[in-house]
C-alpha cells in the first residue's frame, strides 16, 4: 500500500458521503426542474423548459428582485453592527475578549424560531416595546413593527450576524496593531487612517462575513413567514410553497436551480479566495 | 493612540447596544416562560405551569426525546466521518485531497432549503421512508462540513515528528493513527461533536423537510405551534432547548481545558491559528 | 476551476452523467409507488399497536389521547401538518401514519389514489348519533372510508372596540376601519373562493376567465391586507388584526382566551358561506389500523366529544359534540352551524380536475408573490 492511498482512505468515507446525500440529490432537483406534475399534482421527470419560463415569469422576478434585495440591505446593517463589535472585541477586549466572543455565541444556539417568535412578542401591537412608546408619550398610538419588510429583515439581521461578526474578528484580531501607528503617522486622521490601512488590511473578514451572511439570507423562508406581511414573500417561501403548498415540485426545483445557480458566483467567489487563504472560513 | 475609533468609550457603548440587542429576546423568552397567565405581552406572576404543560404533553415529550436522538447520532457519527476526513485532507497530498478541501465547504453555504429539498428528493427517489433515520442523514452531511473545519484547524498546528517517530519505533500506520495522531486530537473532536450536537438538536429546515413518521424533532413542532394559535409553551420549550444548547457549547469550549491544555476553548472551535 | 480541482475532462464526463441520468429518470414520478396491497382489507376494530396521528396542529384535546393510552396501554403519537398538501405529501413519501384528518375533497383524492382503508362503521360503538349527513356522502359512497370529526363555516372575524362598519358580505375584507389591519386566511381555496363568492361566481369554478376575475380581486384586497395568516387567534388576540378572514372555531379560541368576548364578533357573508368538514381515515400505510379505529370510536364517545369540542373550539357532529358547541356559541349564533348548510354541497371546497387545482394553486401563488 503506498502512503497515498493509505491517506486517501480517510477521505473516503466522508468524500462518499457528501456526494451521495449532497451532490447526487442536487442533481435530481436539477434534473426535476425539466419535470412536470402528473394528475395526481406527483412530479414527474422529463425534458421541459416550462418550468424556467416561469420563473421568469413577470409575476415571480419581482419576487427573486426583492429576496436579493432583502439580502443585501442584511448584508450592509450586519456589517454596519458587527465591525464596531468585532473591532471592540478585538483590540479593546483584552481578557474578556474570550467571554464576549462566547457571549455574542450564545445567541445563536438559541432555536432560530424561539427568537423570531420572541421578536413577534416584543414588537407586536401591544407588545412591550410599543407598550413603552406609548407610556412615555412617544408615540400616541402603536407602531406596526410586524408584518412589514423591515421586521423581515431585522430578522435576517438577528438570525445571521454571527456570520459576520466572526470572521470580522479573526482578521481585526490577525492585524499587525504597528500597522496603525504606522497609518496614523501617514495619514493623521484617525478616520483616514481607518479608511486608508484598518479596512483594506480587514478585507478578507469582510469579504467572507458579506458572502456568509449573503447566502443564507437569500434562501431564508422563516423570518418572511413570522415577520411579513403580505408583500414580503421570498423566494425561500415560494419554493417551500411549491413543496408544501401548492403540490408543484418541478417548478420548486426550478427555482432552486436558478436561485443556486445565482448564489454560486458568490461560492465560487468566495471558496478560491479561502482556497488562497484570503477569506476566513468560519 | 490613533485608533480607528478612536474613543474606545463609543465602541463600549455601542458593543452594549448590539449585546443588549441580541440578548432582550432571549431574555423575554425566559422570562415569559415563567408567567402565570397565557398573555405574551404582560407578566403577570411567577409559576412553572408552562413547564408543567410540557412535562404532561406526551407529544411534546417525545418530540425532546426525537430531538436529543437525532443530535446523539448526528454527532457520533458525524465525529467519526468527519474526522476521519480531516486527518485525510490534511496528510494526503493527493490531487483529490486538494479540491475536497475546498469543496466540502460548499455543504456549509448552500442555503438550508437548498439541502432540505434536495434530501426530500433523493430519499422518495429511493423509496425510503420519512422518519428519524432521514433526519439523521441529513443532519449528517452539513455536520461532516463542520467537524472537518474544526478538526483539520488542530490538524494543521501538529507535525508528523511523532507520528514519524512511532513508526520508526515498529508501529504500522495505522497503529500511529489510533495511537498517537487521534489522542492529540481529542479536544478538537470533542469540542466539534458537541458543536454539532447543538446544531442538530436546534435545526429546523432540514428536519421541516425530511421529518416523517416518527415523533417530529422540537423545533417542527415549535413552527406548528407557532403557526396555530397562542401557546406560551413555546417559551417553556425555548427555554429549556437554550439550557441543552447552550450547555453543549458551553462544554465545547471547557473541553480543551479539562484536556489539561492552555489555549481556549473558543479558539479551537473557531479554528483560529496559535 | 483549477483551484476547485475539477478540470475540464471531469466536468464533461459529469454533465454526460447528468445527461444519462435525466434520461432514465424521464417520465418516472419522483415517489416511488408504495405498498397498496391492503388497500381492499376491511379493517376491525381491535388493539394491534402504537398509534401515530397526523392531525393539524392544537387540533385534538391531548387529554382525550392520553386517556386513550392509559385505558388500551399503548403508546397515542401525534405529528402534524400545516396544510393538506402537506399532509398528500408526507403520506405519498411513504409516511406510515395510522389516523389522519382530510376535509372532505381530500377523502375523495385519498380514495381515488387509493391510499386510505375501507372499515365497518357499524362496528364503531358511538358512530349511531353522528349526523345523517355523513351517511354516503359525495365524496364516500356507502361511508366507508371515513367517520366525520369536525365542521366548520368560513367568515370574517373583527374587533368590536375598532370597527363597526360591516356589511355581511366579502366585501368587508376591504374595509376601511380595519384597511392594514386585515389578515386573509393562508389557504388558497379560502382566499380565492371568497373572491369567486364575491364575484357571483360558482365557488368552485374552473373557468378561467372567471378565476382571472378573481384574481383581480384578491389583488385589490391585498393592497389592504398585513398578512396572510392561519393564526387567526393570535392575530386577534394580539391585536394584530382589526378584521380577519376565519374559520368559525377560531374565532371560539380567540373569544376563550380574553377577558371581554364580545370585542371579537363573527359574521358569515350573504354571497355564500363556505362550510367544511374534516373527517378521520386510516392510510393504507397505517401499521395499527385496528388501533386507529378503536381511536375513532374513542373521539366520537359523547363524554370525549364534549370535551375535544369545549378544548378546540369546532363542533363535532356527534352526541356531546353537539351540546359542548351549543353552549360554546350560546352568546354568538353567527358561530354556529347549522347542519342544513352542510348539506349544500355546492358551498364545500372541491376542485375535481387536476388542471383546476393547478390553475387555482398558480393563481394563489400569483397573488402571494
Amino acid at each position: 500500500m503506498t502512503s497515498k492511498r493509505f491517506w486517501d482512505w480517510f477521505i473516503f468515507p466522508g468524500g462518499v458521503w457528501i456526494a451521495l446525500l449532497f451532490a447526487v440529490p442536487l442533481c435530481l432537483v436539477l434534473a426535476l426542474s425539466f419535470g412536470h406534475v402528473d394528475d395526481f399534482g406527483r412530479g414527474v421527470y422529463g425534458f421541459t423548459l416550462d418550468n424556467y419560463k416561469d420563473v421568469f415569469d413577470p409575476t415571480y422576478v419581482p419576487v427573486l428582485l426583492r429576496s436579493v434585495g432583502y439580502a443585501l440591505a442584511t448584508v450592509i446593517l450586519c456589517l454596519l453592527v458587527g465591525y464596531p463589535v468585532a473591532y471592540f472585541i478585538a483590540r479593546h477586549g483584552g481578557r474578556y475578549r474570550y467571554a464576549l466572543l462566547a457571549a455574542l455565541v450564545i445567541p445563536f444556539f438559541v432555536n432560530y424560531l424561539v427568537r423570531t417568535y420572541a421578536w413577534v412578542a416584543l414588537l407586536s401591537d401591544q407588545g412591550l416595546v410599543n407598550n413603552l412608546l406609548v407610556d412615555l408619550g412617544l408615540s400616541q398610538q402603536p407602531i406596526q413593527f410586524i408584518n412589514t419588510p423591515f421586521a423581515v429583515i431585522g430578522g435576517l439581521v438577528y438570525g445571521y450576524i454571527i456570520f459576520m461578526i466572526l470572521p470580522l474578528y479573526g482578521s481585526i484580531e490577525r492585524m499587525d496593531p504597528s500597522v496603525i501607528e504606522a497609518g496614523k503617522d501617514l495619514y493623521g486622521s484617525p478616520f483616514r487612517t481607518f479608511l486608508h490601512v484598518t479596512l483594506p488590511a480587514t478585507q478578507a473578514g469582510i469579504l467572507a462575513g458579506c458572502v456568509l451572511v449573503f447566502l443564507p439570507a437569500v434562501g431564508d423562508f422563516v423570518s418572511a413567514q413570522l415577520l411579513g406581511g403580505p408583500d414580503t414573500y421570498m423566494v425561500g417561501n415560494l419554493i417551500q410553497d411549491q413543496f408544501f403548498a401548492a403540490s408543484n415540485w418541478p417548478f420548486g426545483s426550478a427555482l432552486t436551480v436558478i436561485m443556486m445557480l445565482f448564489l454560486a458566483v458568490w461560492m465560487v467567489f468566495y471558496l478560491r479566495r479561502a482556497s488562497r487563504g484570503e477569506a476566513e472560513v468560519l | 493612540m490613533s485608533e480607528p475609533f478612536y474613543k474606545p468609550r463609543f465602541l463600549r457603548v455601542f458593543t452594549g447596544l448590539v449585546y443588549l440587542y441580541l440578548f432582550i429576546p432571549i431574555v423575554i423568552v425566559i422570562v415569559f416562560s415563567f408567567n402565570s397567565e397565557k398573555s405574551l405581552q404582560v407578566m403577570q406572576g411567577f409559576s412553572f405551569r408552562w413547564y408543567s404543560d410540557f412535562f404532561n404533553d406526551p407529544t411534546l415529550m417525545d418530540s425532546l426525546l426525537t430531538s436529543v436522538q437525532i443530535a446523539v447520532l448526528t454527532m457520533v457519527i458525524s465525529t467519526i466521518v468527519g474526522t476521519a476526513l480531516a486527518i485525510g485532507l490534511v496528510r494526503a497530498h493527493s490531487g483529490t485531497a486538494k479540491g475536497f478541501n475546498i469543496l466540502m465547504l460548499v455543504p456549509l453555504i448552500t442555503p438550508e432549503i437548498v439541502a432540505g429539498i434536495s434530501a426530500l428528493l433523493i430519499f422518495s427517489q429511493l423509496g425510503i421512508t420519512l422518519s428519524i433515520w432521514t433526519i439523521v442523514l441529513a443532519h449528517i452531511t452539513f455536520s461532516i462540513s463542520y467537524v472537518t473545519i474544526v478538526v483539520r484547524g488542530r490538524l494543521a498546528t501538529i507535525g508528523t515528528e511523532v507520528e514519524d517517530a512511532a513508526q520508526d519505533l515498529g508501529a504500522s500506520k495505522w497503529e500511529s493513527v489510533r495511537l498517537v495522531l487521534v489522542p492529540s486530537l481529542w479536544p478538537a473532536i470533542v469540542a466539534a461533536g458537541l458543536l454539532v450536537f447543538a446544531l442538530s438538536f436546534d435545526d429546523f429546515v432540514l428536519s421541516f423537510f425530511t421529518t416523517g413518521e416518527d415523533a417530529q424533532p422540537l423545533p417542527v413542532r415549535i413552527w406548528s405551534m407557532i403557526r396555530f394559535g397562542v401557546s406560551p409553551t413555546i417559551n417553556a420549550v425555548g427555554t429549556l432547548m437554550m439550557v441543552v444548547s447552550i450547555s453543549a457549547v458551553a462544554l465545547a469550549v471547557l473541553v480543551p481545558r479539562l484536556f489539561g491544555r492552555r489555549e481556549s476553548g473558543v479558539k479551537v472551535l473557531t479554528g483560529a491559528e496559535e | 476551476m483549477g483551484d476547485i480541482g475539477l478540470n475540464r475532462r471531469q466536468l464533461l464526463l459529469a454533465g454526460a452523467g447528468l445527461l444519462a441520468t435525466a434520461y432514465g429518470l424521464s417520465g418516472c414520478t419522483v415517489e416511488r409507488p408504495i405498498d397498496k396491497s391492503a388497500a381492499g382489507d376491511v379493517v376491525e376494530p381491535k388493539i394491534d399497536g402504537d398509534l401515530m396521528i397526523f392531525n393539524w396542529a392544537q387540533y385534538m384535546d391531548p387529554s382525550i389521547k392520553k386517556s386513550f393510552a392509559d385505558k388500551y396501554g399503548v403508546a397515542v403519537n401525534e405529528v402534524n401538518f400545516d396544510n393538506l398538501e402537506a399532509m398528500m405529501t408526507k403520506l405519498r413519501a411513504g409516511g406510515s401514519y395510522d389516523l389522519i384528518f382530510p376535509s372532505t375533497e381530500y377523502v375523495l383524492r385519498l380514495r381515488n389514489e387509493q391510499l386510505i382503508r375501507p372499515f365497518n362503521r357499524s362496528r364503531l360503538k358511538n358512530a349511531d348519533t353522528l349526523s345523517k349527513f355523513y351517511d354516503d356522502p359525495w365524496y364516500d359512497p356507502n361511508s366507508e372510508f371515513s367517520v366525520p370529526y369536525a365542521y366548520y363555516t368560513t367568515g370574517i372575524a373583527w374587533n368590536t372596540n375598532e370597527v363597526d362598519t360591516l356589511t355581511g358580505s366579502w366585501n368587508d375584507l376591504s374595509n376601511e376601519q380595519a384597511w392594514g389591519r386585515i389578515f386573509m386566511l393562508d389557504d388558497f381555496q379560502e382566499g380565492i373562493g371568497q373572491a369567486n363568492l364575491l364575484n357571483g361566481f360558482y365557488l368552485n369554478t374552473d373557468k378561467s376567465d372567471q378565476l382571472q376575475t378573481s384574481k383581480d380581486t384578491l389583488l385589490d384586497q391585498k393592497k389592504g391586507l398585513r398578512g396572510f395568516s392561519t393564526n387567526s387567534v393570535q392575530n386577534l388576540v394580539s391585536g394584530a388584526a382589526a378584521l380577519t378572514q376565519a374559520w368559525n372555531g377560531d374565532v371560539v379560541n380567540a373569544r376563550n382566551q380574553v377577558d371581554d368576548p364580545s370585542i371579537f364578533a363573527y359574521e358569515t357573508c350573504k354571497e355564500g358561506v363556505p362550510v367544511g368538514s374534516d373527517l378521520m381515515c386510516i392510510p393504507i400505510t397505517s401499521k395499527s389500523p385496528g388501533t386507529a379505529m378503536m381511536f375513532m370510536d374513542w373521539v366520537l364517545k359523547p363524554e370525549n366529544a364534549y370535551k375535544n369540542v369545549m378544548w378546540n373550539g369546532y363542533p363535532m357532529p356527534v352526541a356531546g359534540g353537539r351540546e359542548a358547541f351549543a353552549k360554546l356559541v350560546k352568546d354568538d349564533p353567527s358561530i354556529d352551524v347549522n347542519l342544513d348548510q352542510l348539506a349544500d354541497s355546492a358551498m364545500e371546497y372541491r376542485l375535481d380536475s387536476p388542471e383546476a387545482r393547478q390553475e387555482w394553486t398558480r393563481i394563489w401563488t400569483e397573488v402571494k408573490a
